[in-house]
């Protein structure tokens, strides 16, 4: 059971004329929840369309449930890309379709399961994340933002995926509904025996639901362990980026 | 992958259902089906046994929760057994949020409640478009009183945007308009040997109808798309209610110079277009009807009068008012989502090229007489 679902071996990654990664290796075991931060700029977010297939590292290889993404067919990258939900950073939701056709999509695209089936599916997974069933016939437009990203979650987690990727989950969401989505996905996460990459900038939800995090710092992994080990270590960068919480706790 | 199986073994207290295989979203349809036709005693005890259960998903939890209880079985009453801890989690989760609520009805096509929706949302665009135009008139009216407001810069941007870029498209389209107007007529004036009539056809016609309307709808197309293309993006990126809190009127800043500049250039494009589609004609005379320039121009000052020219050079700005009007209106109904921006672009093409044949049409009936 502790194969890596997800891992990157000396990915290096050139953006505009300069050196983004310089060699970045890292790896994910099944069921494990783990926390990417880094400064802004530091490619976060470039190093996740990496890992899902949508830009191309220079060099360096991603290993997906051990197929080596890029080097994969268009074909079979898309059966890969069925294994996996993607939480983008505003949630992505179509803004022409209802939450529950938002929903919907994927079962509609890569299965012919009959529409009571998937109408029944898709209202399961509405609740699973926590929404109103009266949510699931309102446009996008008409959420809130925390409710837009339990539907984007929602969406994510229709095909059963064995591993997630998040973009900054709790950005734009008060503490309150921060914290809740968190423990949401930590519940979801265990429950459903996921597997998660998390990019984000938030703290409370390093300490609070993570098991590992990994720190970009230069183009570089420079730090990666449970947090506490990492937020007791010696790089400066991480130093200054933990104190201030760390005061505050105590 | 294990197909899924399901066995019902009646027991002394109820019932044992024994799962095999995969219970997950692959194999959904078939679980289903094994579900369907399951008959379970609902008074009695239920019992579960995964022993022989190699995959499990939400959506196999699902159907099995879903599908007892449609039976009437308690689902807290169940006996789950030989589940792992991780499966175990996974039940409680779905069950837990899978309460027996019936899910809403869905929507229904209906086509009173459907007229009556599209009956209001008319009635509110047109009353918007009464407050927009009430909104200009308003900050007309400010700058008439004030007028160190109005944006020389922005009017000089829109200046360029509207007019001297589309300098070029003009005048190609117009000339081409005029030599295949000539060359049209000039057939069949030569039938009757009349050739030099080519003269009053074509400067009665480009000056008269094909160079307002022509420049006209070019206009629309392409800077009536622009404004409302521009505004509405700046609509999504929240920069109008920017404007707004820094005590600036967006009517001020973003209507008025595109309004301006739009009815300043138009009658000038029109003017482009009246010389070029007269050149093309009489490119095509001399070389197709033995009509010599000196001919042709000397004909022009004896058959167009002033007046015509004039006439249509007084319809450009109405059609430029007409076309600011519009795409600035639908600039402002754009609302944050995708397909916005498209539709409203899209709506002032079509709505501003309906009005200038509209308006095109107006004159025409209100004075048809051509002077001579």
């Amino acid at each position: 059971m502790n194969e890596a679902v997800l891992r990157a071996e000396g990915v290096r990654t050139r953006l505009g004329g300069e050196w983004l990664h310089r060699g970045v290796s890292f790896a994910v075991p099944r069921g494990q929840v783990v926390g990417l931060i880094g400064a802004s700029g530091t490619g976060k977010s470039v190093l996740l369309r990496e890992c899902i297939g949508l830009l191309r590292p220079d060099e360096g290889r991603v290993h997906l449930f051990g197929e080596d993404l890029w080097s994969l067919p268009l074909s079979r990258l898309n059966q890969v890309r069925r294994r996996f939900g993607v939480l983008f950073q505003e949630g992505a939701l179509f803004s022409s379709l209802s939450v529950a056709e938002n929903v919907a999509i994927p079962l509609r695209e890569h299965t012919d399961l009959p529409a009571r089936l998937r109408d029944e599916l898709v209202a399961m997974k509405i609740r699973l994340v926590g929404l109103p069933m009266e949510a699931a016939h309102k446009r996008p437009s008409a959420l809130s933002g925390g409710m837009k990203k339990r539907a984007a979650l929602a969406r994510a987690l229709v095909m059963e995926p064995e591993l997630l990727f998040l973009d900054e989950p709790t950005s734009g969401l008060d503490p309150i509904s921060a914290r809740e989505f968190d423990h949401l996905l930590r519940v979801l996460c265990d429950s459903l025996g996921l597997t998660a990459l998390i990019a984000t900038h938030d703290l409370d939800t390093l300490w609070g639901m993570v098991d590992r995090v990994i720190v970009l710092y230069g183009g570089q992994v420079v730090a990666d362990g449970p947090v506490p080990e990492v937020a007791a270590g010696e790089h400066e960068w991480i130093r200054s980026y933990f104190a201030a919480h760390v005061k505050e706790r105590g | 992958m294990d197909a899924p199986e399901l066995e019902r073994i009646p027991t002394e207290a109820g019932c044992e259902l024994r799962l095999r295989g995969a219970w997950c979203i692959d194999q959904l349809p078939r679980v289903d089906h094994l579900l369907a036709d399951l008959n379970v005693p609902h008074d009695r005890e239920v019992r579960v046994d995964a022993a022989g259960l190699t995959r499990l998903d939400s959506a196999g939890v699902m159907l099995l929760v879903n599908r007892l209880r449609a039976q009437g079985v308690v689902w807290s009453a169940v006996r789950l057994e030989h589940f792992n801890p991780a499966q175990m989690a996974l039940i409680h989760l779905v069950a837990e949020r899978l309460d027996a609520r019936p899910r809403p009805p869905r929507r229904r096509y209906r086509w009173r409640a459907f007229a009556r929706h599209r009956g209001r949302a008319l009635a509110t665009r047109m009353l918007g478009q009464a407050a927009f135009l009430g909104r200009i008139a308003e900050a007309l009216r400010d700058l008439a009183r004030r007028p160190r407001l109005l944006r020389h810069r922005e009017l000089v941007v829109q200046l360029q945007a509207v007019g001297l870029t589309a300098l070029p498209i003009i005048m190609l389209m117009t000339f081409l308009i005029g030599v295949v107007f000539a060359f049209l007529l000039g057939v069949q004036v030569q039938k009757v040997g009349a050739n030099i009539f080519v003269v009053d056809g074509i400067g009665l016609a480009v000056a008269r109808e094909l160079s307002p309307m022509l420049t006209a709808i070019l206009i629309a197309g392409r800077s009536g798309a622009a404004f409302t293309a521009q505004i509405g993006a700046m609509k999504v990126t929240e920069e109008i209610d920017a404007i707004s809190t820094l005590g600036l009127s967006p009517i001020q800043v973003l209507v008025l110079p595109r309004l301006f500049a739009i009815v300043l250039v138009l009658p000038l494009l029109t003017f482009v277009g009246d010389v070029m589609g007269i050149l093309g004609g009489a490119v095509v005379a001399a070389s197709q009807l033995d009509v010599t320039y000196h001919t042709f121009f000397e004909r022009l000052k004896a058959v167009l009068p002033v007046g015509t020219v004039l006439f249509g050079l007084y319809k450009a700005p109405v059609f430029a008012a007409a076309i600011a009007f519009i795409a600035c209106r639908n600039g402002f109904a754009v609302t944050r989502d995708a397909r916005s921006v498209g539709a409203y672009t899209t709506a002032t093409v079509v709505q501003s090229l309906v009005a200038v044949i509209l308006i095109n049409a107006a004159f025409a009936v209100l004075n048809p007489d051509i002077p001579r």
